[in-house]
């Protein structure tokens, strides 16, 4: 009776890991994917990539001074907008791959674990 | 029929994850690293040994990783009940016991979700296990019930919740019980659904709301740090917990005003409803919200007038700061301006800001949300004083919810408590706070004061669960009231108040008798309590206890002769004095609302009443009708748990004619009563809103004596702080009666000949000499100084 019970575990563990145990590695991934995502704000810093940093410009005022400078205001803070953002979307990039490269390696390892720790339980007794 | 299948795979992977637990899955961890890094080493220094360690170790990882993904917590599947039974319960079941309701009862027990529920219901699940069927038979019906319990809630998992409930209601002999704890088979579903609601809690996922680049792109805003409260930072620091507030009617409203192009909105609503609470639910809707661009990762930002005044030191100062938090918000491009008690910054006085003009511009630009929270009382005083400003403001009205919302939200405030505080409130205290402070706080609207009674009932907590008595306790000290059963104590004395109200008064039986019988109504809860305690209309002669027995009620009833409010109607005879008696005391400082408001639980003695103006006469109707009148702010004004009384000596000779004839009061009663309608003294519909009008008849020579003696006890008791008593023959009595006695005036002037007789000659005989500590002196007739 308790062998029965001990095989069925071990074919529930099989069964699992082939199964939905897998398939839960897939989703873990996408999971982990979409929450980089959020987390690097990557839909609002690309809609907002040119826009001004924190918007420190001065107000267009009525004179041609004020206007001029309130322009070249405006474009540093653009500038330096657009390099802070670029700079976080390039790091949420490498992220993502090194996301996505950690998710594959999960999922080719996964139904080679069992194989693999076979293998090498073998090749230490012989 | 649905069976318990125990044999099935989810519930034996159910019972092999319990096996191992979690501290089998951190020894499997921990051998699995353990073999690894051993191993590893081994295989580096060239023993072949080593790999087979490494793969052992691979080996126990895999269970390891099967209980955290899988195990630990059975998933739930859709289609039969076995797949939908939760693991929670699954670990629970043991797969050779044959269970029926009682059983199953028993066995889930030490679940979290039942013990909820019976501290919720104060039901104990150990103890009620023989009220359940114990035929296995019935268990499918329940499972069944369960099932349809869960679908109710979109629950796709059947939980241990699910399944108590449905055992409770299965019982006939359960809803008895739960009828002795004034309870009944809705409220067990109200607290499953309370239940459900902190599953839900538990089972939400945090919520994103917009990452590190969110705010990237709005300005600085260092004037609304200092100044302001960041209602979206608190809820993003505090986690997301203003449930189903968040997609309310109320936040809808505002979302779709702002959509429509509005300027700013005044959200409306009394004190309580919740205006602060919207807006942060405002500001947790809109912190998730990614669709609408008008409003997508918009900020909250609440402004108070008394933070803002504190900084402003010198002249000018104050119309700086304000402008320059305007002027932030709006170039810092993701801000709304909260502002609450808004009122305060269109008045002047303490704490006050007229910044209307400053405002005005900045509704006009339309460059930033503007949500306004005010009162009706103030929208209303807005529009009339600035007509411009009020104008552009689109109004949100929060109106009081139903009693089952109401409910929802008491017991979602609870959790909350619970949580804080580690205490248990249970369902009936829930309900308790909802009609007690619907009762007894008339200042404010649901559910604010539901919520704050039920804060105030956490220091009147019993072993750290709040019960009805509780709330009871906690609104009889905060209002003086008498909420609760009354103890055995005081419902000895209610069976005989006659007796104590007799020990201060003369006769005058019918009188007493009434009241007491109103009195006792009122204490059992078996009157109306949306009207006064008791109304009563006392007609008679001057003299005859009309008002002693106003003051006994208030001193042995409400405890004190002081918790008695008198009014004078003679001195309201002018139609401008219903202003007067609707004052909310700021104008009239003997203003009737305000006395009430203070001492809700009073004795209201208007005398004179038939003397009073005949609008005063309609706000009586009113208040007699509906136990309330409302004040001149608007305010309610709860008589309810006032005893009034009126008293008018109209007829008074009338009544002493027919006493003089030999007639009993009763007798004449409804003929003296059509008299005084036909002589136009009382109008039909007034004396028609009394419970009782009651007749006094003049005192007769014995109850004279018997007043008499009563007022020298008094005498005696003022005395006994220098130990002298005094005692009066029976001679005395009856010459200070005879000398005191005028049937105009009845008893009133033998007050006087009291003082004449007795005191004078007790001061005489203190100051020479005569009498001294211990001594009792008897005085009879000669020794009167009358």
């Amino acid at each position: 009776m308790l062998q029965y019970e001990v095989i069925m575990v071990i074919l529930g563990l099989f069964s699992w890991w082939y199964g939905r145990g897998w398939a839960g590695v897939l989703k873990s991934t996408q999971h982990r994917l979409a929450s980089l995502g959020e987390m690097f704000s990557i839909k609002i810093l690309l809609n907002t990539l040119f826009a001004p940093w924190r918007r420190i410009i001065t107000y267009p005022g009525a004179g041609l001074d004020a206007r001029l400078r309130a322009l070249g205001d405006n474009l540093v803070s653009r500038c330096v907008g657009f390099t802070v953002r670029f700079f976080v979307l390039l790091a949420a990039g490498v992220a993502f791959l090194c996301m996505i490269a950690v998710g594959i390696l999960e999922l080719v390892v996964w139904p080679l674990t069992p194989l693999l720790a076979a293998a090498l339980i073998v090749k230490g007794l012989l | 029929m649905q069976e318990l299948d125990l044999h099935s795979s989810r519930a034996r992977l159910a019972r092999l994850g319990k096996a191992i637990g979690k501290s089998g899955y951190i020894g499997l961890l921990l051998a699995a690293g353990s073999c690894v890094v051993v191993g590893g080493g081994l295989a580096f220094a060239h023993y072949s040994i080593g790999y087979s360690l490494m793969g052992l170790g691979l080996l126990l990882l895999m269970p390891a990783l099967w209980w955290q993904y899988e195990l630990s917590n059975v998933p739930v599947q859709s289609g039969s009940l076995m797949n939908r039974l939760s693991n929670d319960c699954l670990v629970l079941l043991n797969p050779k016991t044959s269970y029926s309701p009682q059983t199953l009862l028993k066995a889930l027990e030490p679940n979290w979700q039942a013990l909820l529920l019976g501290n919720h219901l104060l039901l104990p699940l150990d103890r009620i296990g023989h009220l359940v069927s114990d035929d296995p038979t019935q268990l499918g019906a329940v499972l069944q019930q369960a099932a349809q319990i869960a679908d109710s809630y979109h629950s796709t998992s059947i939980e241990a919740g699910h399944i108590v409930v449905a055992i409770l209601h299965s019982s006939p002999a359960v809803t008895g019980l739960l009828t002795k704890l004034k309870l009944n088979q809705t409220d067990v579903d109200a607290v499953g659904g309370w239940l459900e609601r902190n599953l839900a809690a538990i089972r939400r996922k945090p919520t994103n709301f917009g990452g590190i680049g969110r705010d990237w792109a709005s300005g600085f805003t260092p004037h609304l740090t200092q100044f302001g409260h960041n209602l979206s930072t608190a809820i993003e620091r505090n986690g997301a917990h203003f449930g189903a507030l968040v997609d309310s009617p109320g936040v809808a409203d505002i979302k779709t005003a702002f959509s429509q192009g509005a300027a700013a909105i005044a959200l409306i609503g009394p004190d309580g409803i919740g205006k602060t609470s919207h807006a942060y639910a405002l500001a947790q809707n809109v912190l998730a919200e990614a669709q609408d661009p008008t409003l997508a990762h918009k900020q909250i930002v609440a402004l108070e007038a008394t933070a803002i005044t504190a900084a402003a030191n010198r002249p000018g100062e104050l119309e700086y700061v304000l402008t320059s938090l305007l002027n932030e918000a709006v170039h810092a491009g993701n801000i709304m301006l909260f502002f609450d008690d808004a009122q305060l910054f269109f008045q002047t006085g303490p704490g006050s800001i007229n910044a209307a003009q400053i405002l005005l511009p900045a509704v006009q630009s339309r460059a930033i949300p503007l949500i306004f929270a005010m009162s009706p009382h103030d929208y209303e005083q807005l529009r009339a004083t600035n007509m411009a400003l009020a104008g552009l403001l689109t109004p949100v009205v929060l109106k009081e919810e139903p009693e089952a919302e109401v409910l929802e939200t008491l017991t979602d405030n609870a959790s909350r408590l619970e949580l804080r505080h580690h205490l248990i409130i249970s369902y009936e205290a829930i309900k308790a706070a909802y009609r007690l402070s619907g009762r007894y706080e008339t200042d404010m609207a649901y559910p604010g004061k539901a919520i704050r009674l039920l804060e105030q009932a956490m220091a009147h907590a019993d072993h750290k669960v709040i019960t009805a008595a509780s709330v009871e306790a906690a609104i009889e000290q905060t209002k003086g009231v008498k909420a609760g059963i009354a103890a055995p104590v005081e419902a000895d004395q209610l069976l005989h108040l006659e007796d104590a109200i007799h020990e201060r008064m003369i006769n005058q039986k019918r009188a007493v008798e009434v009241v007491a019988n109103a009195l006792r109504r009122a204490r059992a809860g078996v009157s109306s309590p949306n009207r006064p305690i008791g109304s009563f209309l006392f007609l008679g002669p001057t003299g005859v206890g009309k008002t002693e027995l106003a003051k006994a009620i208030a001193a042995t009833y409400f405890g004190d002769e002081s918790n008695m409010i008198r009014l004078d109607m003679s001195e309201y005879q002018q139609q401008t004095d219903v202003s007067r008696i609707l004052s909310d005391g700021k104008e009239e400082s003997n203003s009737l609302l305000l006395s009430v408001r203070q001492q809700p639980f009073s004795v209201v003695l208007l005398d004179e009443v038939e003397k009073a103006h005949p609008n005063i006469l309609n706000l009586l109707l009113q208040l007699l009708d509906e136990g309330q009148l409302t004040d001149s702010q608007g305010r309610k004004v709860s008589f309810k748990d006032c005893v009034i009384i009126a008293t008018s000596n109209a007829g008074a000779d009338s009544i002493r004619e027919h006493i003089e004839k030999g007639e009993e009061l009763e007798a004449f009663e409804s003929q003296f009563t059509d008299q005084l309608i036909n002589s136009g003294q009382f109008k039909p519909e007034l004396l028609n809103r009394f419970d009782e009008i009651v007749l006094f008849r003049p005192l007769k020579p014995d109850e004279l004596a018997q007043v008499v003696r009563l007022m020298l006890a008094g005498v005696n008791k003022t005395l006994a702080a220098q130990n002298i008593s005094v005692g009066l023959t029976d001679a005395a009595i009856a010459k200070i009666v005879s000398v005191g006695n005028d049937p105009r005036l009845g008893a009133r002037p033998m007050r006087r000949a009291l003082q004449r007789a007795v005191e004078n000659t007790v001061a005489g005989k203190i100051l020479r000499g005569e009498a001294k500590p211990g001594d009792h002196l008897e005085l009879d007739e000669p020794d009167l100084s009358l």
